[in-house]
């Protein structure tokens, strides 16, 4: 209660204004009331006793002057001087600032890049009029786990049947060749939609009309809505736009409507048709899938829908038990279309606080080295203590000035932040198309808040605990010890298991960051002739296409053939290959290994996954892959019943380590598991290759690899690798193009680039992540090294007194050295041993593999580092400490 | 007692003197300083102007509350009241301020 009262009392001063006003009115009224005493109590003149009354009084300015002073301002005042003094303790102490900002930014860039990526996600807002009234409506099969199993008739049920949903509307993506008059043609995700969903986010063309249910009818005139960016890029902005027409695939549309830039519904989209599917044509297991959704009717809330739609569900339920009994259907709010479950959302903030996390590790780091600064100036905060400063106004001092510390960590971790989140949306930017429009990866306001309170988290971290330690009491002490630089530095055991934690974490840091280092280079092996190569999928229109229809697949196995012959014709084209996938980029597979062993022990029956690609027999040989052992695939391999299979090098020297490869056996899973595990036929092992594409000795790209024949029916979509002689690659990307729509308007292309730019690609994620570590564990390691360095300095400084007397007694040169010396050295051997005990741990744990020799490398390295750094650290003051000369060191004490 | 010594007297106590004034009852600035003096019988004259700092010391320590109000004759006033808290320090600093008086007074008495 008394905390209460006085909390009130305290906010109410904080306002100048109304503090001052106040306390006029209350002098006011007190002279006022004195004055009619006087004139009262002793017959004075009102003049004479309001002159009186000001008199006894006292000095009203004085008075004003003292109750100022006891608002809180002076302490206002006191911090904008502390404010000061943390900015001069960067000057003064720039490699603390260094080493704290370097290494507090990157974990302040970290928590910001994912604060702003999983806030995106969760506070999504979308740009339309009453946009919180859109929802999205989908069905969750709980068996397996498939977040949308909406069927086109489940929509036409809802829609007869939802009140509490208006507009309900529904629509599917597919894949095509959007190509204008002038024979240009790109690869767009073309939105089919029911008219009413333009109704939806209540958005006007900017030119021309939306579809209206005349469109949908079957049979109608194929009408086409394009957006702005498709207006201006391939028509020039033309005001006469409305009425052309443009293909999609081989068929002919009319162009109706253009919609306003920046309109990208319902994802993120700009070519879009009428949904002309009705369910009554397909069978009740067949029927499409869509996505649904509409707005809440006025008046209905986001319950009154879920309980609508879960009513209808149980009905179609008891009628289709088949189809349906699995199948949760819920709405939720448009922009949390993406969130499987309301768990996801707890589980991002879970997610972020654990990323913020980070920082508490970093900081601790920092906070040895505060400490030691704090600890250098222990003579200082005694003599305030002294003079009648509290121990809370020496915290909050220094609380401050490690406040200013981690602001400027801040700001640089925020400009680390904006920078990666500009590589994030580059990263993102070939799968545009799926990345809904709503999000966008940035320095919000809300995430320079975020960084704001990770500011003054660090702060706390790194001023707070230090300061509470460097003013525990000792003031008499540390002023009794004033005259002696440094000598009142307290080092009791905690900071040296800190010393010892340190060299740990170095020990068992480096190595990881080596490794994580190793696996972001990309150079690709000059022996290969990848270099050479532009790559691509190559797919057919697949309207109307059953699985396994073989008329389908023979005339894509036609057209692509018609499509290498014709590159071939072009001058500098010298070999074209099919493959089922780009290769680094290839599919996984699982298979068994027949008779594999792993440490001389046989191999449980169980299956793997191994990078599988089906290649044709001169795709070797395009690439000038040799053939180490055994052969390359032949013709006839395709059609043989033996399917024969060549592995890499990484295959082999994994799972047939010492044998002969050739002729042993794999097999591909079926289906099924434990014993009852299906498996395809055996396969015999008839050559081997090295490993391609080899990039440097990463785990990335070092994957074992299974070869087979590419079958020329099975292939639904195949890589085209095309290899170009003496001619710029760029230049044979867009003549492929135009060849491929030459040969075919359903045939498409798509990730068409160079290869090289292929596997950087592929990589860029795995990039990404690994710098992110990297960062991390460079950060750890070089603040643990920095707060080594500076706890064994701060050490053997305190000891200087104790050396000093050691000389005057009698002892050489080389005896004091060494036992400082000794000293450090035990720490640091204590620390090494046991970070290579926990890396040990860490490597032959269940998810480590065996230590190769480059890691032992490292780790030699990194003691070595450590050693050296250690002892140069106590070398140094040591030295010091012996030009002390005994007689000094007496009088000291 | 001259005018000084009074001084240095009153400093140390004058919220103890706050605090008993107002456990009789609420009342404003110009009313404490009053009571004070009428219960001293004259021999406690506080420095009018500065029992304002010592009210807002108070205050903001939660052990007195204010809040407007009329004064009899209808003039608005800032009233001043004891807290529990107020009433508990109170009771602590009567305690003390007994025991230092008897023990000085047992020194004074000594021959």
């Amino acid at each position: 209660m008394r905390v209460i009262h006085a909390a009130r009392a305290r906010l109410a001063l904080l306002f100048g204004r109304r503090a001052d006003d106040r306390m006029d009115a209350e002098i006011a009224f007190h002279i006022e009331m004195e004055t009619a005493r006087l004139v009262r109590e002793e017959g004075l003149g009102v003049h004479e006793a309001a002159r009186r009354a000001r008199v006894a009084f006292g000095g009203v300015q004085q008075h004003k002057e003292t109750l100022r002073d006891g608002r809180g301002l002076s302490w206002l005042g006191g911090l904008s001087l502390d404010f000061k003094l943390g900015a001069r303790m960067l000057v003064k102490y720039p490699g603390l600032t260094i080493v704290a900002v370097l290494g507090m930014s990157v974990a302040v860039a970290i928590g910001a890049v994912s604060f702003s990526a999983i806030y995106s996600v969760l506070d999504a807002k979308l740009p339309f009029d009453a946009a919180d009234r859109i929802v999205a409506l989908k069905s969750q099969d709980v068996n397996t786990g498939e977040s949308d199993r909406t069927q086109l008739y489940d929509f036409e049920t809802w829609r007869e049947a939802l009140p509490a949903v208006q507009e309900l509307s529904a629509y599917r993506t597919v894949d095509r060749n959007l190509i204008t008059r002038d024979r240009r043609y790109e690869s767009v995700i073309v939105v089919e939609m029911t008219a009413s969903g333009f109704r939806v986010p209540r958005v006007p063309p900017l030119m021309g009309r939306y579809f209206d249910a005349s469109d949908e009818a079957r049979g109608a005139p194929p009408v086409v809505v394009i957006g702005y960016d498709v207006w201006q890029t391939r028509f020039t902005g033309s005001a006469n736009v409305i009425g052309q027409t443009v293909w999609l695939d081989a068929s002919a549309y009319t162009i109706i409507g253009v919609m306003p830039q920046g309109f990208a519904f319902p994802i993120n989209n700009r070519v879009w048709t009428p949904l002309q599917l009705r369910a009554s044509t397909f069978t009740h297991d067949n029927a499409p899938l869509v996505k649904v959704f509409g707005r809440l009717a006025p008046g209905a809330t986001l319950s009154d829908a879920q309980r609508q739609l879960s009513t209808i569900s149980q009905r179609l339920t008891a009628d289709y038990p088949t189809t349906h009994q699995h199948l949760r259907p819920r709405v939720v709010p448009y922009t949390q279309l993406l969130l499987d479950s309301p768990d996801l959302v707890w589980l991002f903030h879970l997610a972020q606080l654990l990323i913020s996390m980070l920082l508490v590790v970093i900081g601790t780091n920092v906070a040895v080295l505060v400490y030691a600064r704090t600890a250098s100036r222990a003579g200082e905060i005694a003599v305030r203590i002294a003079l009648g400063a509290s121990r809370n106004r020496v915290v909050a001092q220094l609380f401050v000035e490690a406040l200013v510390l981690s602001t400027l960590a801040a700001a640089a971790g925020l400009a680390i932040a904006h920078v990666s989140l500009q590589q994030l949306s580059a990263l993102l930017s070939p799968v545009a198309e799926q990345v809904p429009f709503w999000l966008h990866f940035g320095i919000t306001p809300g995430v320079v808040v975020y960084v704001a309170g990770l500011a003054v988290l660090g702060a706390a971290v790194i001023g707070v605990v230090p300061a509470l330690k460097a003013t525990r009491s000792r003031v008499h002490a540390n002023l009794q010890l004033l005259g002696s630089a440094g000598a009142a530095v307290r080092i009791g055991r905690s900071w040296t298991v800190m010393v010892v934690a340190q060299v740990a974490v170095a020990v068992v840091g480096i190595p990881i960051g080596t490794v994580a280092l190793r696996g972001i280079r990309v150079t690709v092996e000059p022996r290969f002739a990848a270099s050479q190569f532009i790559v691509a999928r190559l797919f057919m229109d697949d309207v109307g296409q059953q699985p396994g229809d073989s008329t389908a697949a023979a005339r894509f196995v036609n057209l692509r053939s018609e499509l290498a012959r014709r590159l071939a014709a072009e001058p500098g084209v010298t070999r074209v290959v099919f493959s089922s996938g780009i290769p680094g980029a290839e599919s996984d597979a699982r298979y068994e290994v027949e008779g594999s062993t792993i440490d001389g022990k046989r191999e449980a029956p169980t299956n793997r996954g191994f990078r599988t690609n089906a290649v044709e027999p001169a795709f070797f040989d395009a690439f000038d892959i040799p053939i180490l052992m055994g052969r390359g695939f032949t013709a006839g391999d395709a059609s043989s019943s033996s399917t024969p299979v060549i592995v890499n090098q990484s295959f082999a020297d994994s799972y047939l380590a010492g044998t002969n490869p050739l002729g042993r056996r794999v097999r591909a899973f079926k289906s099924g598991q434990g014993d009852g595990t299906q498996w395809f036929p055996w396969q015999t092992i008839v050559g081997v290759v090295p490993d391609f594409p080899a990039l440097s000795d990463t785990s990335v790209a070092v994957a074992p690899r299974l070869y087979w024949p590419l079958q020329p029916n099975d292939a639904h979509a195949v890589a085209i690798n095309v290899r170009v002689a003496g001619k710029s690659l760029g230049g044979m990307v867009g003549r492929l193009r135009e060849l491929t729509l030459a040969v075919s308007p359903s045939l498409r292309l798509a990730r068409l680039q160079t290869f090289i730019d292929n596997m950087n690609d592929a990589m860029a994620p795995t990039q990404l992540g690994l710098t992110a570590v990297l960062l991390v564990v460079l950060s750890v390691l070089f603040l643990s090294t920095a707060g080594m360095y500076a706890l064994m300095s701060l050490m053997v400084t305190r000891r200087r007194r104790e050396i000093g007397i050691r000389a005057a007694l009698g002892a050489g040169a080389r005896q004091v050295i060494m036992s400082v010396l000794a000293r450090a050295a035990a720490q640091i051997g204590i620390g090494v041993g046991v970070g290579v005990f926990v890396l040990f741990l860490i490597v032959a744990g269940p998810h480590g593999g065996k230590v190769s020799l480059p890691e032992f490398y490292d780790l030699l390295a990194v003691v070595g580092l450590i050693v050296v750094v250690g002892l140069f650290a106590a070398v140094g003051p040591a030295w010091r400490a012996m030009q002390i000369q005994p007689t000094e060191a007496l009088k000291a004490e | 007692m001259s005018p000084r010594s009074q001084a240095d007297v009153l400093r140390g106590s004058l919220d103890l003197l706050v605090l008993k004034t107002l456990s009789l009852e609420p009342t404003h600035g110009w009313g404490i300083g009053m009571r004070i003096q009428q219960m001293s019988k004259g021999a406690l004259d506080v420095n009018q102007g500065s029992l304002y700092p010592a009210l807002q010391r108070l205050e903001t320590n939660g052990l007195i509350t204010s809040e407007w109000g009329t004064t009899d004759n209808g003039r608005r006033a800032r009233y001043y009241r004891l807290t529990a808290a107020g009433r508990r320090e109170l009771g602590q600093e009567l305690e003390s301020w007994r025991q230092f008086a008897a023990g000085l007074e047992a020194v004074l008495r000594a021959t």
